[in-house]
């Protein structure tokens, strides 16, 4: 039987670069083009092209928008009035007030959530399981959610806790206004606070107890071993966390959308926003100039977190299955544990109870038996707009998730598995949005469509929308692909060739057979990103492509925070749903593996 | 006709020259290992035989067929080279059954359902994990997984048995009941197997000729006593245990009758006495004498033309079965394995001497070039 070198790829990525050279010149036609890889190399080819197209594309045209003077698709001349606009006094004073938030936030967050993190994963705390999960939901609670219900919780006139203030002291005044400084930082922590924990828990668990124990075992205290030993290994996790939320902070939308703007209060984010929806020119050049200089700053920051991070990532994680040391608190143990209840009341159940509350009366903050009605509900049934969003959402989740997420599963494979040229760039395409701020890249994709040739009618359509989620999703589907790679060993594979199987039937039966709870887990990831996402959308959206969160932000726009409290209940029930499912994947990954 | 035939087959990473013009016959039914210290190419001869790795140069043969010439850039892949495996981390699919692991070979071959059903449980049975047929992958011991492992590779019969260290996983005891057990199945079914590990004396137990490699060259190939009785290199001595080399010169050279050895008489400093060789060595030129440790006998009464010295004991280890004890006697030092009960201590001035044929002679490295 003569088969010649195996076409299409190579399972073991270990040495097929050097593999698939050409061994002699004088080689057979069926080899030669097995050896040149014409298919592996328009695969690639193709893959640089969408990858391109997703990210570096609008990144060229974000660049280009910032020198043009007139908006995207009109005719004008190339300046730099937009840079000399970004550089004016105010603008200096949205920097300080963007990167002082967004610190305010990451302190006290990446403290409670380091601290809730040895208590889940340390201590023995009673339930310890339950209350990781109910500590993890706010983070998949969408932020415009928890902002409308704390709008409506801590509104001055009419909010819940000043009513409650002033029922309890028998005083008129009120004490907590969410519109201020405090209220967007009080706001961002709720959603940091658990992604942080997420980050840090694992780092914490799965710390090998010897490392510890044998620094009790050379005579340092409990304590002292806490600050020189596990902090110190955790330190790398900690940095590399900080960095991030500090980064996230200063993307973040949602919280001076709600908060910032009523108070006067303006950063980066919500600064490109007004300049395009709230002028009555919309200030393009500005706005663009604006995301361009930002996406400068974020590179900046990205580099800096490497060079903190360069060679400081200790693997304390081996493959060996250990407990880690677990402290017994005592009678504290309940403190700890009603901590961790405080904790989810305060973030899931005061806003999500908001919303049912309000969703039954007539008028927000007029609670009293006869202002109870269904009328929000069947309002919200006749609402041919929240149909649309709604359908327009599903879609969009729908699709975005799974090719997004079979994307990435792609691109991971290429970059882990095989020894291909031109990985390395691939790699780095798919990372790139990472440190774009979903504003940013919406700005981009504006330019990016309006350029496109007449015949591509992206503009304005949901696929507009899918392409922009697509780019922002690619890097954590990739890194949850890559990291469920890494896991499986190139002997699986390799087994598999050798008792008969050829690489189309490995590639099925043996990787993704193994890596689809990686998949499933990253694709419910990436639904709720699209379900949540707001920046993006608010600048992509037209008529007839509506959002569920662009059209939640329009009824709330409109005072109708009722019908908003409607539309963000089922939106809670949605999260928790697709949660439960993730969790249940999780756990069976778990009990199988 | 050979199962595997390996010729001139080289390997190069880059500018690396992983294996370097080896050639390798194994024999239908023989148990042929690779042995060297991790880095000498024993393993990417081994993925090269399977396939998972191409030659850059020569030609691999399994059984009548040619499966890779690298000078006609000809490949066949893994997958139709009708190998059975067992990898070092035994590579037991996670997401499977202990069934359907086993499965797996016959149901890419497109069996019927009886036919894999009675095929995977015989195997299953002979290694002895029929009991464990419907028990989900993951939850098996190293031991078990082994099992597993070498019921997977010869569920379909394959032509060839490749090992890549399966047994270094294992603890001690396990390993070398594993191994025992399966010598006793190879020699059974008669399988062809050619074994890859570093662990010499899992090499010696299992094998029926031993390939020792190094550096990407194979040094001596032989079977399990030649190799560690009359080794060509110092190399290859030096790589079983931990030998006495000691350096004489030679006084006299005759045939051995009737073998294809030679008789030597060597001279070293203060001692004298006769050794084998198997090759032809001039008066006076340098030699080596290799002397296993336990190959000398304390206080024995030297027979004639047997090497002897008298010394002092100048350490001495007790490890149950035997002591260790090394002599030194005129500015040489010898390491003895001694029976325990002579109950030798630091100090005693004793006789030691090697029994004929215990003395063989290889040329020093220097003068081989």
């Amino acid at each position: 039987m003569a088969v010649v070198a195996d076409a299409g790829g190579s399972p073991d990525g270990k040495f097929a670069g050097a593999l698939r050279r050409p061994l002699t010149p004088k080689t057979g036609i069926l080899s030669h083009i097995a050896s040149t890889s014409l298919g592996r190399n328009i695969g690639i080819g193709i893959l640089l092209l969408i990858l391109s197209f997703l990210t570096l594309y609008p990144l060229s045209m974000l660049f280009y928008g910032s020198l043009h003077s007139t908006p995207p698709g009109m005719a004008g001349e190339f300046n730099l009035d937009g840079y000399r606009q970004v550089l004016s006094a105010e603008n200096v004073l949205i920097l300080i007030n963007t990167v002082g938030i967004s610190f305010a936030k990451t302190i006290p967050a990446i403290t409670l959530a380091v601290l809730l993190a040895w208590i889940c994963a340390r201590t023995d705390t009673p339930g310890r399981g339950v209350l990781e999960v109910l500590i993890t939901l706010p983070f998949f609670i969408p932020p415009i959610l928890t902002a409308m219900a704390w709008g409506m919780l801590g509104n001055k006139q009419v909010g819940v806790i000043n009513m409650a203030w002033q029922w309890m002291t028998g005083t008129t005044d009120s004490p907590i206004n969410v519109y201020s400084y405090g209220g967007i930082v009080w706001h961002m922590m709720q959603y940091s606070t658990p992604f942080l924990f997420l980050f840090i828990v694992d780092s914490f668990r799965a710390m090998d107890p010897s490392l510890e124990e044998s620094s009790r075992m050379c005579g340092a205290s409990r304590w002292f071993t806490f600050r020189r030993v596990t902090f110190m290994l955790m330190l790398p996790a900690i940095v590399s966390s900080f960095m991030l939320s500090l980064i996230r902070g200063i993307e973040s939308f949602e919280s001076p959308l709600f908060f910032g703007l009523p108070a006067g209060i303006t950063v980066i984010t919500t600064e490109i926003y007004n300049a395009i929806n709230h002028r009555a020119t919309p200030a393009y050049q500005y706005a663009t100039a604006l995301s361009f200089a930002i996406m400068a700053g974020m590179f900046l920051l990205v580099i800096w977190q490497w060079i903190l991070l360069r060679g400081r990532s200790y693997t304390t994680v081996t493959g060996k299955g250990y407990s880690p040391n677990i402290t017994k608190l005592g009678p504290w143990r309940w403190v700890t544990f009603s901590f961790c209840i405080l904790f989810f009341i305060i973030t899931v159940v005061l806003p999500v109870g908001q919303l049912a509350v309000g969703s039954f009366f007539k008028f927000f903050g007029f609670y009293s038996w006869d202002m109870l009605t269904l009328d929000h509900y069947s309002a919200v049934m006749q609402n041919k707009d929240f149909w649309r969003s709604l359908s327009n959402t599903m879609l969009l989740g729908l699709l975005g998730a799974t090719a997004t997420m079979i994307l990435g599963g792609i691109i991971a494979y290429v970059t882990v598995r095989t020894r291909w040229r031109g990985r390395k760039l691939i790699d780095a395409l798919a990372w790139l949005p990472w440190m774009m701020p979903g504003m940013v890249l919406g700005v981009g994709f504006l330019w990016a469509f309006a350029m496109l040739p007449g015949p591509i009618p992206i503009y304005g359509t949901i696929w507009a929308l899918l392409l922009a989620y697509m780019a922002l999703g690619t890097p954590i589907s990739v890194r949850v692909m890559s990291s469920a790679y890494h896991q499986l060993s190139f002997d699986l594979e390799e087994c598999s060739r050798v008792h008969g199987a050829s690489w189309w039937q490995t590639l099925w039966r043996i990787l993704i057979a193994l890596a689809w709870p990686s998949f499933a887990v990253g694709w419910v990831l990436t639904f709720f990103g699209i379900i949540r996402e707001l920046s993006a959308s608010i600048l992509l959206y037209s008529v007839g492509s509506e959002v569920l969160s662009v059209t939640l932000l329009k009824l709330w726009a409109n005072g109708q925070a009722e019908q908003v409290s409607v539309i963000g209940l089922m939106m809670m029930l949605l999260v928790i749903f697709f949660r439960w499912v993730q969790l249940k994947l999780i756990k069976q990954r778990i009990s199988t593996l | 006709m050979s199962a595997v035939l390996v010729e001139d087959v080289s390997r190069t990473f880059g500018d690396v020259i992983a294996v370097n013009r080896v050639n390798l016959k194994v024999e239908r039914g023989e148990f042929v290992t690779l042995l060297g210290p991790s880095g000498c190419g024993k393993t990417t001869t081994l993925r090269m035989v399977a396939g998972l790795e191409q030659n850059t140069g020569g030609r691999i043969s399994i059984g009548d067929r040619v499966v890779s010439d690298a000078e006609k850039g000809f490949f066949v892949p893994p997958d139709h080279r009708q190998l059975g495996m067992v990898f070092q981390s035994y590579a037991i699919w996670p997401h499977m059954t202990v069934f359907d692991n086993v499965a797996y070979p016959l149901r890419i071959r497109r069996k019927s359902k009886a036919e894999i059903e009675q095929r995977v449980m015989a195997t299953l049975r002979l290694v002895e994990m029929d009991k464990f047929a419907q028990r989900p992958a993951p939850a098996l011991s190293g031991g078990q997984q082994q099992r597993v492992a070498i019921a997977r590779a010869l569920v379909f019969e394959p032509e060839v048995l490749l090992l890549d260290e399966p047994l270094s996983n294992l603890d001690a005891r396990l390993r070398t009941q594993m191994g025992d057990e399966f010598r006793a199945l190879q020699k059974r079914l008669g399988i062809t197997s050619l074994y890859v590990t570093h662990d010499q004396e899992e090499a010696m137990a299992l094998s029926d000729r031993v390939v020792v490699m190094h550096g990407g060259h194979i040094l001596q190939i032989g079977a399990p006593e030649e190799i560690y009785q009359r080794p060509v290199s110092r190399m290859v001595a030096a790589f079983f245990g931990s030998p006495n080399l000691l350096d004489a010169k030679v006084s006299a050279c005759e045939p051995e009758a009737g073998t294809r050895y030679f008789q030597l008489t060597v001279n070293g400093n203060g001692w004298q006495g006769k050794a084998r060789a198997s090759e032809k060595f001039e008066p006076g030129e340098s030699v080596l004498i290799l002397v296993r440790p336990e190959s000398v006998r304390v206080g024995d009464q030297a027979a004639d033309g047997a090497l002897s010295w008298t010394g002092k004991i100048v350490s001495s280890i007790f490890r149950g079965p035997r002591t260790s004890i090394a002599i030194e006697t005129s500015g040489v030092r010898i390491n003895i394995e001694a029976p325990a009960i002579l109950g030798l201590k630091v100090g005693d001035q004793v006789k030691v001497a090697v029994p004929a044929g215990g003395a063989w002679a290889i040329r020093p490295e220097d003068a081989q070039k």
